[in-house]
């Protein structure tokens, strides 16, 4: 019993000081004044939250979430057939090296080597100019798509890999009884592989789903700041609009939010025959 | 002191490699000269941290706390206020700083500040336009940025006070209105020009100013004056309708406990011959009058840099709005962004 403690005791320090600490000073804020120059003030007061039932930051709201399933929903198209090849290579750890290869690099350069490609005088207009297919540059960047497609790219390793898991684990004795039964190689992926390896599409799925609705880097960087995600305006509250307040609110949301949805999945999960 | 502590702190005290003072220094990146601080160490026998911000309100967060480790902090103009009502800020001593003279006559009373109590300025700069002299007729004024012809090759700042205080001057109102029918106003011409704009970008546009993406450009008159040292085919206007001003400032914080060293470096600062040199190589314009009389007479001649008299007369010094207003505009630049 002694040990157990001793041995924990990291863990809890770390855990008060560096979440529970922070998450409670993020709520004490959430419900104080703004104060005239950043920082907060007396009184107490519950307005930040009734801020966020203004038209105006539920239609943000809404977006972020529009944008963060179409990522993963997008991460995950691209994500299941990699994962499943790689499942069945023959060099499964140098797939899996290539897979994590991005992370040896910062996430804020990588999205700078976007803005490299995708700009009027970047790699792919400069090439497709050049090769004659088109006479006046695509406006690849600032916009939704370049929104997604730095999303999709930042975040896609986290659904290749927990769906790899699952996958690595399947029986192969399963693909050959569902060849013998008659089923096509459509028929196996669809009606057999896809079915079982639900528990690390619905992992893989979280993973991206949660930073997505946060994100604030992506869509100001290759969103050009002309739109708005929830990301941004908490980001927004802290830096130039100075209200610190009603950024903990929006971020309290977010937690929220967030927590609903690993809720959710975690009720699933427990769900037999999953 | 019992035994004990006596040999620890003497222990610490003989460990330490450098005994002469250190003075902590946080100023904006890219606004000394390689030579200052060191020419600075050498001269005064002191050791200066030296470290780089690049907003107020990055300062400002740490600042505020009182307890920053921070001398001397480099405020925009307009943050001293609030920096002197959160008692952060040590009144200035003329007494030790008889370099004040040497301030051009608009810095000696500046409205913000008139008896020169909280900061000495040090560098200015405006926002104007950034144009390719490709486009034609020339960008002069805010209202050329709403030219269907620079659909998509246009960009403005990601700043809400720079972005709303161009609409309000286009409609020929005050960049500092703090009236709500004027920022309302300010936020529809917004709206209309958002459809022509390929972004809102900072420091980021110099880039695609110089590689011919972006053809006009807001941006502030530095770092317009460093996309043009790279591309001749770029130039910059001070806008017809006005233009902000902005003054950063050299502020001695009250936490210091080397108030005589942190107006000692401040008082360097102010000499004409490393002013110039901070001017020159890093391409901004000075507050130093006898500084600028020393600067090559390309320098003192160039229109971004240093404009003549009736085209700085049309600026206009930034004031931060009262908090009534300041909300406001924190939501009309939300709507702007959601629209």
């Amino acid at each position: 019993m002694r040990l157990r403690f001793w041995f924990l005791l990291p863990t809890w320090v770390s855990m008060a000081a560096l979440f529970a600490a922070p998450f409670l000073i993020v709520i004490a804020y959430s419900c104080l004044s703004r104060g005239v120059y950043g920082g907060i003030e007396a009184p107490w007061t519950a307005e930040n939250y009734l801020r966020l039932f203004d038209p105006l930051y539920l239609t943000i709201l809404l977006r972020s979430v529009f944008i963060a399933s179409l990522a993963t929903l997008l991460c995950f198209l691209s994500a299941f057939p990699a994962a499943l090849f790689i499942s069945r290579a023959r060099h499964k750890n140098f797939y899996l090296q290539l897979v994590m290869l991005p992370f040896w690099t910062s996430f804020l350069v990588r999205t700078y080597a976007w803005i490299f490609l995708l700009r009027d005088t970047g790699l792919i207009n400069t090439a497709l100019e050049a090769l004659g297919i088109i006479h006046s540059p695509l406006p690849l960047l600032y916009n939704d798509g370049a929104v997604l497609l730095g999303l999709v790219y930042g975040y896609l390793p986290f659904m290749v890999l927990p769906i790899y898991a699952t996958l690595e684990r399947l029986d192969p004795a399963l693909f050959e009884a569902a060849a013998d039964l008659g089923a096509g190689p459509a028929a196996t992926v669809f009606r057999v592989i896809a079915p079982l390896s639900r528990p690390g599409i619905a992992a893989g799925s979280i993973l991206v789903f949660i930073p997505c609705l946060g994100a604030y880097l992506t869509p100001d960087l290759l969103g050009g700041g002309r739109t708005v995600l929830i990301g941004n305006l908490v980001q927004n509250q802290f830096t130039t609009a100075r209200d610190w307040p009603f950024g903990s609110a929006v971020s309290i949301l977010l937690m929220a939010l967030v927590t609903l949805v690993v809720w959710q999945y975690l009720r699933r999960a427990d769900e037999p025959g999953l | 002191m019992n035994r004990r502590t006596f040999l620890i702190s003497a222990g610490f005290a003989g460990c330490a490699r450098e005994q002469r003072p250190r003075l902590n220094v946080y100023n904006w990146s890219a606004y000394i000269a390689p030579e200052t601080v060191p020419g600075f160490e050498r001269e005064f026998g002191v050791r200066v941290r030296y470290a780089t911000y690049e907003s107020n309100e990055e300062m400002l967060a740490k600042v505020f706390s009182g307890n920053s480790g921070w001398d001397v902090v480099f405020p925009t103009h307009s943050r001293l206020e609030a920096m002197r009502s959160y008692g952060v800020l040590a009144p200035l001593r003329h007494e030790w700083l008889p370099g004040l003279g040497n301030l051009a006559p608009d810095f000696q009373r500046p409205a913000w500040d008139p008896r020169l109590e909280l900061g000495v300025p040090y560098m200015w700069n405006a926002t104007g336009i950034v144009y390719n002299k490709a486009v034609t007729p020339v960008p002069a004024g805010w209202a050329d940025l709403w030219r269907p012809q620079l659909r998509g090759r246009l960009t403005m700042l990601d700043d809400p006070e720079d972005m709303l205080g161009a609409c309000l001057k286009k409609l020929r109102l005050s960049f500092n209105s703090d009236v709500a029918q004027d920022l309302r106003r300010a936020e529809r011409e917004a709206i209309l020009q958002k459809p022509l704009l390929r972004a809102y970008l900072n420091a980021e546009v110099r880039d695609q100013m110089v590689a011919g993406d972006v053809l006009a450009a807001q941006l502030w008159s530095t770092t317009a004056q460093q996309a043009m040292d790279a591309a001749p085919h770029l130039a910059f206007a001070y806008p017809a309708e006005g233009f902000p001003l902005y003054c950063d400032c050299a502020a001695i914080l009250r936490e210091s406990r080397r108030q005589r060293l942190a107006h000692q470096f401040v008082d360097y600062l102010l000499r004409p011959r490393i002013s110039a040199g901070i001017a020159q190589s890093m391409r901004t314009a000075t507050a130093n009058g006898a500084a600028q009389s020393l600067l090559p007479e390309a320098v003192r001649q160039n229109p971004a840099l240093y404009p003549p008299r009736e085209v700085f007369g049309r600026g206009e010094w930034a004031r931060a709005p009262s908090p009534a207003a300041q909300r406001l505009r924190d939501r009309i630049w939300t709507e702007i962004k959601a629209a």
